[in-house]
C-alpha cells in the first residue's frame, strides 16, 4: 500500500494536514515482512548512573573533611592547592557541574514549593553538606573543594587590591542574588543562578556566546582581582559566609601568639585580614556609635516593611521571566498576524501558535504564576530589606580584636597567610626562633616614602 | 622570605628571560585562540552550511525543471560541500577549545613562576592609628552599603514602574479574558439575525452584493441644487470615492488623503454628522504617507459593517474597526499594498469575521492573501496566501451549493474560497487585464466579468479547476471595464464607462436589449424595485425599468459629479456625489405608503 | 590570646552568642533534613526529556543545547515505522525521485540511512554521529506518516544542566524532568 501511494498525492495531503497540526499517529499499519528480517532495537544510553551521584557525594564528603583537616591541624597551602587542582578537574571539568552546591539552593526552594518536583538526596546533599561543614570549620568549601573557587584561585597571578569599603559595601549583592534565585525557582520561574553562572560553560567549554563571554570576563578579572565570583556575586557564598561567622573553629594566623609584625597583612589577596582594634578606654566615646545602631536597629523593621511593599509589586516584571507568561503576553500583545503561511514557521510562531490552541490554559498558568510571584514577592522584599539593614548594623558594630585576625566571614581559609607568619615558620623549623625575632624586629621599619594615614 | 631565596637568586636569573617570553608567548596564543573561535563563531553564525540559501534556491529550482540533470548534480555538489564545511566547523571549534585550554593553563602556570620571581618581600609600615583607620572604614563602608542598597531600591522601583503586561492582573478582568479565549462572551452582544442583515445596506454593493434593492425610492426625480425630492443633503470635506453604507439609522463613509484617514457616521433621518473618528496611531502604519494615485486615492475601498462594528481600510494598509457609536475598537496595519493604482478592494463581512482581500503586487512576488479577522478582537481567524497579482474587485460572501464561498476575482482566475477556513474551493482560469468589476451572484450563478471582453456565468458547485466545466454561458456584448453587473435575480444589467446600458437573462445569458445613456459613468448603477438608477459621473441620472422590455422612466441632471453607488434601506437612497451626501426620500409622514414595487 | 584578652566579659559574651547561633543553626538543618526526607523519600535523580506527544519541530533544540552539536538527536521508533517506500520523514515535500539523491532528502546533514528490506520497504536509521536534532524530519513523519522519528535528549551526550537551556525557549514547552531510571520516552506499538 505504501508503494502505490502516489507521489502526487503527497503536496496535496500536506496542504489538507496543514491545519491539524498535532494529528493521528499510526497512519499506516506496520509492514508484515516475507523475508526474515529482523527489527533492530531502540538504543537508550543511560544518564549517569546514581551510584557515580553517590560516589561524587562521597567524594564531596572526603574533600571538605581533607581541607578542614589542611586547613586548620596540617596547615598547609601547598595540600590545599593540590585539593584544588583536583577538585577542579573533578568537580569542574570531569563532572562539569549540576547539580552544584551553588545551584543547589534553588532546586531545594523548588523541592519545597513544587508538588511534582521532590529533590533528590544527592542534590540536598550538595546543598547541606557544605553548610554543616562551615558551622564547624568554615569555609572549607569555597578553600579547596568548590571548582568555582580553585579556578579562581588557582588563575590569580598578580593580585589588586579592592578597597575593603567597597567590598564592604557591595557585599549585599550577593544576598540579593540569593534571595531572586530562591524566589524565581520556588516560583518555577527560572534558575538565574545557573543561567548566570560564569564558569559552568568553561567547564564545559561549551555554551552559549553569553555565558562563554561572562566566563571570559570573569576569568580575566580573576587574574589580578582575588576571586571576584566569590566575592561580589555568589549566593552561596553568602549562605557559608553566615555559617562561617559562627562556625566553631576559625582560621588563625598564628600557630601560638600574635607578635603584630604585621608581615602577614599584605598576604591575603582578599581583604580578609583585619588589624587589632581596641575598644576606647572611655565608655563616653562609643555614645554615638551606640545612638546610630539604636537607629539602625528601629529602622530595621521599616526597611523589611518598605521592601515587602515594593516586592510585591515585582510580580509583573518578574513573571516575564517564566516562559509560559513571556509566551502569553506575547500572545495577548501580539496580534501580530501570524505569519503568511508561505514564510517558514519559525519557533516563535510555532509558540504563537500553540498559545493560540491553548489559550485559556496559558493564560491561566501564567496567571497562576504571577500570582505566586506576588506572594514570593512579599518574602524577596523583606528580605532584602533585612539584608540592607543587616549590613548597616554590623557595620556600625565595634569589633574587639587584640590580633591580626581574618574576617571569619570572608575568610576562604586558603592557607596563604600562614606560611607569613614568622611564628609558623619557627613551628615548622623552616627558620630559627632567632632568625624570627630579627625579622620582627626588622620588618615593621617606616619607610621614607611612608605617610601616617 | 628574602632569606631562603637568595641562594637561587643566580638561577632566577636564568629562569627570568625563558619565563617571561612563555608569558607572552602563551597569552598571545590564548588570545589568538579567542579571537579564531570568535571570528569562527562569527562566520559560521551569519553562514551556517546548514541553512545555506543557495541550496534552498536550486532545490526550488529543480521543483520547476526536475528533469535537469544538471542542476541535480549541481545540489548533490554543493550538499556535500556544505556538510563538509559543517563537520570541519565542528571539528575546528574541538580544536580551537583545547588550544585555549592549553594555552591558558600554560600562560598562568608561567606568569605564577615568573610572578613568584618578580615578588618582593613585604615591607609592612608602622601604621599605629588602627582604630581611626577602622572608623573611617566602617563609615565609608556604611555609605557604600546605604548607596548600593539605593541603587537596589531605584533599580526595584523603575522595574515596578516600567513594568507593564496586556496580561491583566485584577481577577475579574482575568476572568474576563478567559471567559473571551474559552469563546464565552457573556457581555458581547450577538451578532444581528439575517433578516436584519438583509435589511440594510451592510457593504458595497448592498447585503447581497447585486446592487438590488426591493423598494424603490420616491419621488423618481429629484435635484441637488435646488434640493428638489431630497429628505437632506450635507456637504463632505472627506475625500474618498468609497460609497457610503447603512445599518439601522446610520450612514458611514470613510475618507482620507496622505495626511489624515477618518471614518465618519451620518443620521438616515436627518443627515447630521453623529461622529467622525480619525484613524490614528496605528501600530506599524509608517509615519509618512505612500504615494497614492489620486485618481483612486487613500479611501477608495467602501466599508462593511456586521451590525455591532463597521469596519474601514484605507490605502495605506491601515485597517480599523470602530463600534456604530464611534468608539474604536481595533486597528491594524497590513503593510502598504503594492498596488499601481492603490489599494481599493472593499471589505466583506460574514458571521462577525472581516473578509481582506489583500491581492497586491505580481503574481510570483507572492504577497497576495485573502485574510479574515476576528471583528471583536482583530485577531487573525485565517489567512491563505493567493498567487495572483493585484486586483481591485471587491470579494463577495454568498451562501451556494450547500457552503459559505468566498467569491474573488483576480488576474486570470475567479477564486472561490470556503468562508469557514479560507481553502480554496474552486477556480476558473477565464479574466484578462485588469480586474475591477466586482463578482456578484445572481440566479444560482456567480457572474464575473473580464473587462471590456466578457461576462460569464459560472455554477458555483465545483471543486478544483472547473475553468472547462462549470461556466454555464458567456456574453461577449457591452462588457464594461470598471463597474460592476447589477442584478434582480432575473435581469442583469451592465453599464460601460461610456455609458452604453445592457440587459441580460440571467439563466441563459441572452441579450434582451441596450441603451445609450450618452454619459460617462464611473459609478456601478442600482436596481432599486422596478427601477435602475444609472448615475453618469457628470451628475446625469438616467433611470429605466428593470424590465425584459426597455423603457426609460427618467433622465435629468443632478448638478454634482457621481463616482459612488448609492446606499438603500426603506425607501430611501442615499448618493455620495463629488461634494456632498444626499438622501433621496419623502418625509416620514407620506413615506409608509408612497412606494410600490 | 589568653594574656592579651582586655574584657574577657566581651569575648564570652560572644563567644556564647555564637556557639548560640551555631546550635541553632544545626538545629534548623537537622528539621530541615527531617522535612525534606519526610517529604520527598525519592532518592533518584531527575534527567531532562522532550515529551514527543508536545514536541513542534521548532529547531530550538540544534541551536539552544549548551553543547555543539545538540545533545538532543532524533531517535528512530522501528515498531511504529511504516518502513515506507515514500518517507515522509526522509524525503522533501514534492520529491524529484524515490532514491538518496541530496536533492530528494529533507535531512541537512544525511544523518538518515534509507536502506531496501523486501519489496516495498525500506529500513530508515539515524546515524546519531551526524544527526543535529533540528527536527526536520520529526515534522515529516510525525505530520504525514506514523510519527516514528521523534527527538530525545540523548544521556551518553546530555551534561544535564541544572536548568536546561532548551527547555526554557522550547516552542512546544515539551521539556520536563523524568526520574533517571526511566529517561526515555519509547514510542511503541502498543502506544
Amino acid at each position: 500500500m505504501r508503494a502505490l501511494f502516489p507521489k502526487s498525492l503527497f503536496p496535496a495531503l500536506m496542504g489538507l494536514l496543514a491545519a491539524c497540526a498535532v494529528a493521528s499517529e499510526l497512519r499506516f499499519p506496520p509492514p508484515e515482512f516475507e523475508t526474515d528480517y529482523t527489527m533492530p532495537g531502540i538504543t537508550t544510553p543511560p544518564p549517569r548512573s546514581l551510584a557515580m551521584e553517590y560516589v561524587d557525594t562521597a567524594l564531596l564528603v572526603t574533600a571538605l573533611g581533607l581541607a578542614a583537616w589542611l586547613v586548620h591541624r596540617r596547615r598547609s597551602r601547598r595540600g590545599l592547592v593540590a585539593l584544588s587542582v583536583f577538585s577542579l578537574v573533578y568537580f569542574g571539568f570531569i563532572r562539569t557541574g549540576c547539580i552544584c552546591p551553588i545551584g543547589a539552593p534553588q532546586n531545594v526552594a523548588l523541592g519545597m514549593f513544587d508538588p511534582g518536583y521532590t529533590i533528590p538526596l544527592t542534590a540536598l546533599a550538595f546543598f547541606l553538606v557544605p553548610l554543616v561543614f562551615s558551622l564547624f570549620w568554615g569555609r572549607t568549601f569555597c578553600a579547596a573543594v568548590c571548582p568555582h573557587g580553585a579556578l579562581q584561585d588557582l588563575v590569580l597571578i598578580k593580585p589588586v587590591k579592592v578597597p575593603l569599603w567597597i567590598e564592604q559595601g557591595l557585599g549585599i549583592v550577593p544576598f540579593i542574588f540569593l534571595g531572586l534565585g530562591i524566589l524565581l525557582a520556588a516560583t518555577g520561574t527560572a534558575f538565574i543562578i545557573c543561567r548566570y553562572d560564569p564558569f559552568i560553560p568553561l567547564f564545559r567549554m561549551s555554551g552559549s556566546v553569553f555565558g562563554l563571554t561572562l566566563g571570559g570576563i570573569f576569568l580575566a578579572a580573576a587574574l589580578f582581582i582575588g576571586r571576584p565570583f566569590c566575592r561580589f556575586l555568589c549566593p552561596y557564598g553568602a549562605l557559608l559566609r553566615l555559617g562561617s561567622i559562627v562556625s566553631r573553629k576559625a582560621v588563625r594566623i598564628t600557630p601560638d601568639h600574635c607578635t603584630q609584625c604585621r608581615l602577614c597583612e599584605h598576604s591575603c589577596p582578599f581583604g580578609a585580614i583585619r588589624e587589632p582594634v581596641k575598644l576606647p578606654v572611655t565608655p563616653n566615646a562609643l555614645a554615638p556609635e551606640r545612638r546610630r545602631l539604636t537607629w539602625l536597629i528601629l529602622a530595621l523593621p521599616v526597611l523589611i516593611a518598605v521592601g515587602a511593599w515594593l516586592g510585591s509589586k515585582l510580580s509583573v516584571a518578574a513573571a516575564k521571566v517564566h516562559p509560559t507568561v513571556a509566551l502569553a503576553e506575547q500572545f495577548l500583545a501580539g496580534d501580530k498576524a501570524p505569519a503568511p503561511a508561505t514564510a517558514l514557521p519559525t519557533p516563535e510562531t510555532r509558540a504563537l501558535g500553540r498559545a493560540a490552541e491553548t489559550a485559556p490554559e496559558l493564560i491561566a498558568a501564567a496567571s497562576e504564576v504571577r500570582r505566586r510571584l506576588g506572594i514570593g514577592g512579599w518574602w524577596f522584599g523583606g528580605w532584602v530589606g533585612l539584608v540592607i539593614g543587616a549590613r548597616l548594623i554590623s557595620l556600625s558594630l565595634r569589633p574587639n580584636r587584640t590580633d591580626f585576625e581574618p574576617d571569619r566571614g570572608a575568610c576562604y581559609a586558603c592557607g596563604r597567610c600562614y606560611l607569613a607568619c614568622p611564628n609558623e615558620r619557627v613551628r615548622l623549623g623552616l627558620i630559627t626562633p632567632a632568625e624570627a625575632a630579627a625579622l620582627q624586629a626588622h620588618a615593621p621599619v617606616p619607610r621614607p616614602d611612608a605617610k601616617p594615614s | 622570605m628574602t632569606a631562603p631565596s637568595l641562594p637561587s637568586a643566580r638561577a632566577d636569573a636564568a629562569l627570568w628571560r625563558p619565563l617571561r617570553a612563555t608569558v607572552w608567548i602563551t597569552a598571545c596564543l590564548a588570545a589568538l585562540a579567542v579571537l579564531l573561535l570568535v571570528v569562527t563563531h562569527h562566520r559560521a553564525h551569519a553562514h551556517d552550511p546548514l541553512k545555506s540559501p543557495e541550496l534552498a534556491a536550486l532545490k526550488q529550482r529543480l521543483l520547476d525543471e526536475p528533469r535537469n540533470e544538471e542542476l541535480k548534480q549541481q545540489i548533490r555538489d554543493l550538499d556535500l560541500a556544505l556538510r563538509r564545511s559543517h563537520s570541519r566547523l565542528l571539528n575546528f571549534y574541538a580544536f580551537g577549545r583545547w588550544l585555549l585550554l592549553g594555552s591558558l593553563v600554560s600562560f598562568v602556570l608561567s606568569a605564577k613562576a615568573w610572578g613568584k620571581l618578580r615578588a618582593r618581600p613585604p615591607a609592612p609600615r608602622l601604621s599605629p592609628d588602627a582604630a581611626e583607620r577602622f572608623t573611617r572604614l566602617v563609615r565609608l563602608a556604611r555609605l557604600t552599603a546605604s548607596t548600593t542598597a539605593l541603587c537596589t531600591l531605584i533599580a526595584l522601583t523603575a522595574i515596578v514602574v516600567a513594568a507593564t503586561s496586556p496580561l491583566p492582573s485584577a481577577a475579574t478582568d482575568r476572568e474576563k479574558l478567559l471567559a473571551r479565549l474559552r469563546g464565552e462572551e457573556p457581555e458581547a452582544p450577538p451578532l444581528p439575525p439575517l433578516a436584519e442583515f438583509a435589511a440594510n445596506w451592510p457593504r458595497f454593493l448592498g447585503p447581497s452584493g447585486n446592487a438590488f434593492t426591493p423598494v424603490a425610492p420616491e419621488p423618481l426625480t429629484f435635484d441637488a441644487a435646488s434640493g428638489d425630492g431630497l429628505l437632506w443633503k450635507v456637504s463632505l470635506s472627506l475625500p474618498g470615492f468609497n460609497s457610503p453604507i447603512i445599518w439601522g439609522n446610520r450612514v458611514f463613509l470613510s475618507g482620507g488623503d496622505a495626511a489624515r484617514r477618518s471614518v465618519a457616521a451620518f443620521d438616515l433621518a436627518t443627515g447630521q454628522r453623529v461622529w467622525e473618528q480619525a484613524v490614528t496611531g496605528v501600530p506599524g502604519s509608517p509615519a509618512k504617507a505612500p504615494e497614492i494615485p489620486e485618481s483612486t486615492g487613500f479611501a477608495a475601498s467602501t466599508m462593511a459593517t456586521d451590525g455591532l462594528r463597521v469596519y474601514a481600510i484605507f490605502a495605506n494598509g491601515d485597517l480599523a474597526a470602530f463600534t456604530l457609536d464611534g468608539r474604536p475598537v481595533w486597528s491594524k496595519h497590513l503593510g502598504v499594498p503594492q498596488n499601481q493604482y492603490g489599494h481599493a478592494n472593499s471589505l466583506a463581512v460574514w458571521e462577525g469575521r472581516v473578509i481582506v482581500q489583500l491581492d497586491q503586487g505580481d503574481a510570483d512576488a507572492g504577497l497576495s492573501k485573502l485574510i479574515a479577522f476576528d471583528g471583536a478582537s482583530g485577531r487573525v481567524a485565517w489567512q491563505v496566501p493567493r498567487k495572483v497579482p493585484e486586483s481591485w474587485a471587491s470579494p463577495i460572501v454568498v451562501e451556494a451549493a450547500g457552503r459559505a464561498q468566498i467569491i474573488t476575482l483576480a488576474g486570470e482566475f475567479v477564486i472561490a474560497h470556503s468562508a469557514g477556513d479560507g481553502a480554496e474551493l474552486w477556480r476558473v482560469q477565464e479574466l484578462h487585464g485588469e480586474i475591477a468589476p466586482s463578482p456578484i451572484f445572481a440566479g444560482g450563478f456567480v457572474l464575473a466579468v473580464s473587462p471590456n471582453d466578457k461576462l460569464m456565468a459560472i455554477q458555483p458547485d465545483g471543486l478544483g479547476d472547473v475553468t472547462k466545466t462549470h461556466v454555464a454561458w458567456h456574453a461577449d456584448d457591452g462588457i464594461p471595464d470598471v463597474t460592476s453587473p447589477v442584478s434582480n435575480g432575473e435581469l442583469v444589467f451592465l453599464v460601460t464607462s461610456y455609458g452604453l446600458l445592457s440587459c441580460f437573462d440571467v439563466s441563459s445569458g441572452k441579450k434582451l436589449w441596450e441603451h445609450e445613456c450618452d454619459t460617462d459613468v464611473h459609478a456601478t448603477p442600482a436596481v432599486a424595485g422596478n427601477r435602475v438608477y444609472v448615475l453618469g459621473g457628470k451628475g446625469k441620472v438616467v433611470v429605466v425599468e428593470a424590465a425584459r422590455e426597455f423603457k426609460e422612466l427618467a433622465t435629468f441632471d443632478l448638478g454634482e459629479a457621481i463616482f459612488a453607488s448609492p446606499a438603500f434601506r426603506e425607501g430611501r437612497m442615499v448618493i455620495r456625489t463629488a461634494k456632498s451626501l444626499l438622501c433621496v426620500g419623502t418625509p416620514p409622514a407620506s413615506a409608509s405608503g408612497g412606494t410600490s414595487p | 590570646m589568653s594574656h592579651a584578652a582586655p574584657n574577657p566579659s566581651s569575648v564570652s559574651r560572644r563567644q556564647f552568642l555564637r556557639e548560640g547561633m551555631r546550635l541553632a543553626a544545626m538545629t534548623g538543618a537537622g528539621a530541615f533534613v527531617g522535612l525534606s526526607i519526610g517529604r520527598t523519600g525519592a532518592r533518584e535523580n531527575y534527567v531532562w526529556q522532550i515529551d514527543p506527544s508536545k514536541c513542534v519541530y521548532c529547531g530550538n533544540c540544534a541551536t539552544a543545547c549548551v553543547l555543539k552539536p545538540s545533545a538532543v538527536k532524533c531517535v528512530q521508533a522501528y515498531e511504529i515505522c511504516g518502513y515506507c517506500d515514500l518517507c515522509t520523514g526522509y524525503f522533501v515535500p514534492e520529491p524529484n525521485a524515490l532514491n538518496t539523491g541530496a536533492e530528494n532528502q529533507v535531512c541537512p546533514t544525511a544523518a538518515i540511512e534509507r536502506k531496501f528490506i523486501e519489496d516495498p520497504y525500506y529500513e530508515y536509521n539515524i546515524i546519531e554521529s551526524l544527526c543535529i536534532g533540528c527536527a526536520k524530519c520529526v515534522e515529516g513523519c510525525t505530520r504525514f506518516g506514523n510519527g516514528s522519528f521523534y527527538l530525545q535528549v540523548r544521556h551518553d551526550r546530555c551534561v544535564n544542566c541544572n536548568e536546561c537551556s532548551i527547555a526554557r525557549v522550547c516552542a512546544g514547552d515539551a521539556f520536563r524532568r523524568v526520574p533517571a531510571s526511566n529517561p526515555y520516552f519509547l514510542k511503541t506499538s502498543a502506544h
